[in-house]
């Protein structure tokens, strides 16, 4: 008996700690960059995310081979020439929302958020630092976030031919729908 | 005009010609049709899971890029974006699954629960915190095989 009240004890712990804890393995990382020739556009639909609620602290993880892109040719090139994804498949950020108690989790609204943390690509990690939303929703919570990098401060070189029609800067979208984390 | 010039201009012009014409074929490419190609691997989500969480590298080298056909029970299904949508299946272990992106699905026919045979190209696999559970696999650029 004693040791079920442990049991329960414990198990009451996890549950409490994941209350915090929200998931999501269907997040939106795309990126769009403007070109004269065409514009550069590719969607990743398979990104993990957590958000932990009580530190907000957010990570996220990409992989590189996810992204799609309408042209067959510009995925390979993206794969082999730029990102060198069979050699550095992930990308990933790991950050905090600075300003935490701007937001009631408690309370269905959309808030806005600043986001400071570690963006790592092609090996290569920065410190970055964004304006997002929160926007709590029955059920789970949404970030959306909007910033802009420049390849070359991740040592992803554009060859010549094209460095002139390829935009310095890259444009990334972030959209998550978190939902409580579960342990079965 | 002498002869030979006559030919070379020709052959330089057929060189000019068929290397503006494969370029353009090369810059037209199609993504592969999964729906029609012969898969590299038949196989279980469940077993799938596995492989990569017992041996992340030897799973990555021997699926990653390669065609797949594969089964499992549906957990869920998201719609990502005016057209794709995402289809979880079960890998009996509660935590991890495997990730499907359609580009493009017929919704009348998939129930959660139910079990769905797809074809799909292997991505590799995604895990938030190394070491820990849950560690997905990705598929991308899926279609759905009819049952025989």
């Amino acid at each position: 008996m004693k040791r079920l009240f442990l049991l329960m004890f414990f198990l009451n712990i996890l549950f409490a700690v994941n209350a915090q804890k929200y998931i999501t393995k269907n997040g939106y990382i795309g990126f769009y960059s403007h070109t004269s020739m065409e514009d550069i556009k590719g969607d990743n639909n398979q990104v993990v995310g957590a958000l932990d609620i009580s530190t907000g602290e957010l990570v996220f993880q990409a992989l590189i081979k996810s992204f799609h892109f309408d042209r067959a040719l510009m995925e390979e090139h993206f794969n082999e020439n730029y990102m060198e994804s069979d050699k550095i498949p992930k990308s990933v950020f790991k950050g905090k929302i600075t300003n935490l108690s701007a937001v009631d989790f408690s309370k269905s609204g959309t808030y806005d958020i600043t986001v400071e943390g570690d963006l790592t690509i092609h090996d290569v990690t920065n410190k970055i630092s964004t304006k997002g939303t929160i926007e709590v929703v029955s059920g789970g919570i949404n970030a959306n976030s909007k910033f802009k990098i420049v390849p070359e401060d991740y040592k992803v070189t554009i060859p010549g031919v094209v460095r002139d029609k390829v935009d310095k800067t890259v444009e990334v979208t972030v959209t998550m729908k978190y939902t409580p984390m579960t342990t079965k | 005009m002498k002869l030979y010039i006559k030919i070379s201009l020709f052959v330089v012009l057929v060189v000019a010609v068929s290397g503006f014409l494969y370029a353009l074929m090369l810059y037209n490419q199609k993504h592969t049709d999964t729906a029609k190609a012969k898969p590299d691997f038949v196989i279980t989500s469940t077993v799938l899971q596995k492989e990569f969480e017992d041996n992340e590298k030897a799973a990555s080298s021997k699926y990653i890029n390669k065609i797949l056909e594969v089964t499992g029970n549906i957990l869920s299904v998201t719609p990502v974006d005016s057209a794709k949508t995402n289809i979880s299946l079960n890998t009996g272990n509660n935590v991890s699954s495997v990730i499907c992106t359609f580009p493009v699905l017929d919704h009348s026919k998939i129930k959660i629960g139910e079990e769905i045979t797809l074809r799909g190209e292997c991505s590799g696999f995604t895990q938030l915190f190394p070491g820990e559970p849950p560690l997905d696999v990705l598929i991308n650029n899926c279609s759905k095989v009819p049952k025989r």
